[in-house]
């Protein structure tokens, strides 16, 4: 999902937090965020018309709705493309966008029903309107390999008929049916309490089988090359339909959709064209949007030394904004083997860690508030209130610099009877890169404060993951640099993956830690079929608490995401996506 | 001559092959990132894992995956398909060489103008005050990463980030067709920061060549015949101290026609260098394949130009 540097993380799915060095929060608390600009959403002097120029690092990672898979593109994809569900800038509720109104779900949650607006056309060259079979094909095409998209089988595996391996073809599934041109009922094998969120996904848009199946015939599809839209925007392309507005690591250029209807949408789409300027040195970016010559940072964080001038310069500041990146940082220790396997070595680490030098690797209290659970506060009352909130903390210590003392008594519990670790060398697999590599140096000082001795293999961080920490037969005993960004606000999306047992991989494992816990698996199966999103978010908070307490993993940092402004234009962050600009909100004053 | 430019040419083959070997086995043997499992997003399956890699070709064994890229570059001189966008790696790199050979040039002539004058200068004024002062400059000049010299060059001469809003900023680069007023304007900011530490060490180059030669007995029997010193030093002090400095300037020419990566990075000039860095970044195996042998064919090109040209430049050399 987003990324915010180019240093971390390569692409969309890119299974964990590529956020980095981000801003504090709009409040203080006392895990130490802080004061900066409020999140806002400002309508007032928006008018029609001009352009919206957004700085960025690098590239998107894919124009086709079905492959998007990262924060930065959503930017794009949620203003070109209308998924059945989508969010307005300031929420993480999704409302109706393609479809008509909320879904009904019946059946006792395995029959889910979606109505669709009428008179929603594709852009150029298809120009007819969309209907209920564009919504199933789009879905289907997610399962085919030569779409390659991320998430299919974990949101929308549990339809009836969907394929359990992802193959060669578009599969025909039996379980999404279209009684009627605008009617989508999906027919699923067992409740899910998230199937609903998941409808904003973007793999949701409809995607015109009768032109788009040419293109998605081969090993690779091109239909992103080819793509219509149905959104207010549409990437710029020729009559024949080929996009000539995505020049890759260059630019990205957005004009309206000529075949767009703004009564059957909640978008305003104020401006006329949207440019996406891409390959910024993010310090040169930063100036040059206070200077007025771009409008708002897309992929990048100002850097700290910039963030913390503007934060001292009352009219500069009035145009940052921090939004949680609704993800977390932490450091995952593989229980699966010795020494992490006991709970008690684990807990010594939870205590021991120094978090408050672990956030100034990153750039101090303005990258975020540390983290003394899983479930981000963005989460709010969907989760994160339900797990304690700020409160809940089972490894506190002064400042939060470690308590070394606690350690040694747990190390002690655990047998070591000096209170300090006499157990061979443990291996850590670090980012070999600032601020990744500087995390880990602390992680190791840390560590050695209580007798471990520890030895890093420093490597490029996606090979971090790809080679090592998500791979279990390669994993060592800690990975100092994981952290994962929800999909959306669901507390299912944010522990799921990392945490149960069943989702444990021979590769691109994402249960960094490789906890299997029996009474967490089962809390885990009762709560993802749960329907009452009350007893849902509570279930979630729940085995949040007894995550952190199992220390198999020890989250260490809530990071915020800042999202700078030019004097020239209107805020407008997406609170649902890290605080990416939603362009369709945005005005030239 | 035609025989030792044939030889050479064979040569330049074999050393690109080599290069192009030695990559596709660093990034083999290495732990870089599996571009399958990058593509394949979240819980993904092995199986998608699979597909993705028989669908990228990298479920063969290297060499098979390199005699296959060969096979491709021979018949239909074709690098690849990048990973990261999907997009042939011939094209991006044929559609960012016009940005990188403006630059190349422009900074070229930029540094041989500043380079040349102040080492001759410094020559025939040895050990004075103004020799002095200018090797200073040039040490600084060559100690400062060209990183630093981009950033100090836009945050004071740049429009909109500048102190003074002298000269275009990052990302104003466009192609000379489009308009070649902007084009100029985009590009002299990193012209003089690209050519700042070359300037600098070509004048220490051309000190040093130049106090040596002029050392030389014909330089004295060129002055005992009663040769005006500016003939001596032109004519025959310069010719001979010029040959290590065109050697050197083939090689960072060709070296430059590479991809000047930290320029094009921090001026946001969308070339190969900006290309090659975002390939290392996202693991593009294709696209960083590409563009290390097509720095490695404008090297071994710049070499060959080179060395053909000592002919002219020094009588004493002849090919057999």
């Amino acid at each position: 999902m987003r990324r915010r540097t180019a240093v971390i993380a390569g692409l969309a799915g890119a299974l964990a937090l590529v956020a980095a060095g981000c801003g504090g929060g709009g409040h203080s608390n006392a895990t130490g965020g802080v004061q900066g600009a409020s999140h806002t959403l400002v309508t007032s002097g928006a008018k029609k018309g001009g352009t919206i120029t957004v700085l960025s690092e690098g590239d998107i990672d894919h124009l086709d709705p079905g492959a998007a898979y990262y924060q930065f593109t959503y930017a794009i994809t949620y203003v070109t493309q209308r998924p059945l569900l989508a969010y307005k800038p300031n929420s993480i509720q999704p409302v109706p966008d393609l479809a008509a109104s909320m879904p009904t779900v019946s059946n006792g949650g395995k029959t889910i029903t979606v109505h669709i607006k009428h008179g929603i056309k594709f852009s150029p060259p298809v120009n007819r309107e969309v209907t209920s079979a564009d919504v199933k094909y789009a879905i289907e095409r997610g399962f085919d390999a030569a779409v390659g998209n991320g998430y299919a089988t974990a949101y929308f595996g549990v339809i009836k008929g969907a394929p359990t391996k992802i193959g060669n073809t578009v599969p025909n599934i039996a379980g999404i049916q279209t009684p009627n041109k605008y009617t989508v009922v999906f027919q699923l094998s067992k409740p899910s309490g998230i199937f609903v969120s998941a409808l904003q996904e973007p793999l949701t848009a409809p995607v015109p089988a009768d032109y788009a199946r040419k293109f998605d015939k081969g090993t690779q599809s091109s239909y992103g090359n080819h793509q219509v839209a149905t959104g207010p925007y549409m990437v710029q392309n020729n009559a024949q339909g080929v996009i000539t507005g995505y020049s890759p690591g260059k630019s990205i250029v957005l004009v309206r959709n000529p075949n767009f209807n703004p009564k059957t949408d909640w978008r305003p789409a104020y401006a006329d064209k949207i440019v996406f300027k891409e390959g910024f040195d993010p310090s040169v970016a930063t100036r040059q949007i206070l200077a007025g010559q771009g409008d708002v940072n897309g992929d990048f964080p100002p850097p700290p030394a910039e963030l913390k001038s503007i934060l001292s310069n009352s009219s500069q500041k009035s145009e940052l904004e921090f939004t949680p990146a609704a993800g977390n940082r932490f450091v995952a220790l593989n229980t699966a083997k010795p020494p992490f396997n006991n709970k008690y070595v684990r807990m010594a680490v939870a205590y021991v860690l120094d978090k408050n030098a672990m956030r100034l690797t990153r750039g101090g209290p303005i990258d975020g508030k540390i983290a003394t659970h899983f479930i981000d506060p963005s989460f709010g009352s969907q989760g994160f209130n339900q797990a304690g909130g700020f409160t809940f903390d089972p490894f506190p210590s002064a400042n939060n610099s470690g308590d070394v003392a606690k350690a040694e008594a747990m190390l002690k519990k655990a047998g070591y009877k000096s209170g300090k670790f006499t157990g061979p060398q443990v291996t850590m697999v670090a980012d070999n890169s600032p601020p990744g590599s500087n995390t880990a140096q602390v992680v190791a000082n840390s560590l050695e404060k209580v007798g471990f001795k520890v030895k890093t293999i420093s490597v490029q961080h996606s090979a971090m993951y790809t080679r090592f920490c998500g791979v279990p037969k390669n994993t060592p005993n800690i990975c100092p640099n994981v952290g994962w960004l929800a999909d959306f606000h669901e507390p299912q999306a944010d522990l799921d993956a990392n945490f149960n047992g069943k989702n444990i991989l021979p590769a691109n494992n994402v249960n960094w830690s490789l906890l299997n816990d029996p009474t967490i698996n089962a809390l885990m199966a009762k709560a993802e079929v749960e329907l009452n999103p009350e007893k849902r978010w509570a279930d979630w908070g729940h085995i949040d608490d007894l995550i952190t307490e199992s220390a198999a993993a020890i989250p260490w940092i809530w990071e915020d995401s800042p999202t700078l402004y030019s004097t020239k234009v209107t805020h407008a962050s997406e609170l649902w996506n890290g605080g990416e600009p939603d362009v369709s909100f945005m005005s030239v004053k | 001559m035609g025989a030792y430019i044939v030889r050479r040419f064979l040569w330049a083959i074999l050393l690109l092959l080599v290069v192009s070997f030695l990559t596709f086995v660093i990034f083999d043997v290495f732990p870089s990132a599996d571009p399958a499992v990058l593509r394949a997003g979240r819980n993904a399956t092995p199986a998608l894992i699979h597909q993705i890699r028989i669908n990228l070709g990298l479920n063969k064994p290297f060499y098979i995956q390199y005699w296959r890229y060969l096979k491709g570059l021979a018949l239909h001189f074709d690098l690849g398909y990048s990973y990261y966008n999907s997009e042939s790696v011939r094209s991006e790199i044929f559609s960012r060489l016009p940005a990188t050979i403006s630059l190349t040039v422009g900074a070229f002539i930029v540094w041989m103008l500043i380079g040349l004058p102040v080492g001759i200068v410094s020559a025939i004024r040895p050990r004075t005050l103004l020799d002095r002062t200018l090797m200073g400059g040039a040490l600084v000049a060559i100690s400062a990463p060209v990183y630093f010299i981009g950033l100090l060059a836009l945050f004071l001469f740049a429009n909109g980030t500048g102190l003074v809003n002298w000269f275009d900023g990052a990302g104003s680069y466009v192609p000379i067709s489009q308009s070649p007023a902007t084009w100029f304007g985009s590009l002299i900011l990193p012209w003089f920061t690209l050519a700042a530490a070359f300037a600098a060490f070509y004048a220490r180059m051309t000190r040093g060549n130049l106090i040596d030669t002029m050392g030389e007995d014909y330089i004295r029997t060129a002055r005992a015949k009663g040769l005006r010193e500016s003939l001596v030093i032109g004519k025959h002090g310069l010719r001979a101290a010029l040959t290590p400095i065109v050697t050197m300037a083939g090689m960072d020419v060709g070296l430059l026609l590479g991809g000047a990566i930290l320029t094009e990075t921090v001026f946001n000039i969308p070339g190969v260098g900006r290309y090659a860095y975002e390939a290392i970044t996202n693991s593009d195996l294709p696209a960083i394949q590409g563009t290390v042998l097509f720095g490695a064919f404008f090297i071994v090109f710049a070499n060959l130009v080179v060395d053909i040209l000592y002919a002219f430049l020094d009588p004493r050399v002849t090919y057999g």
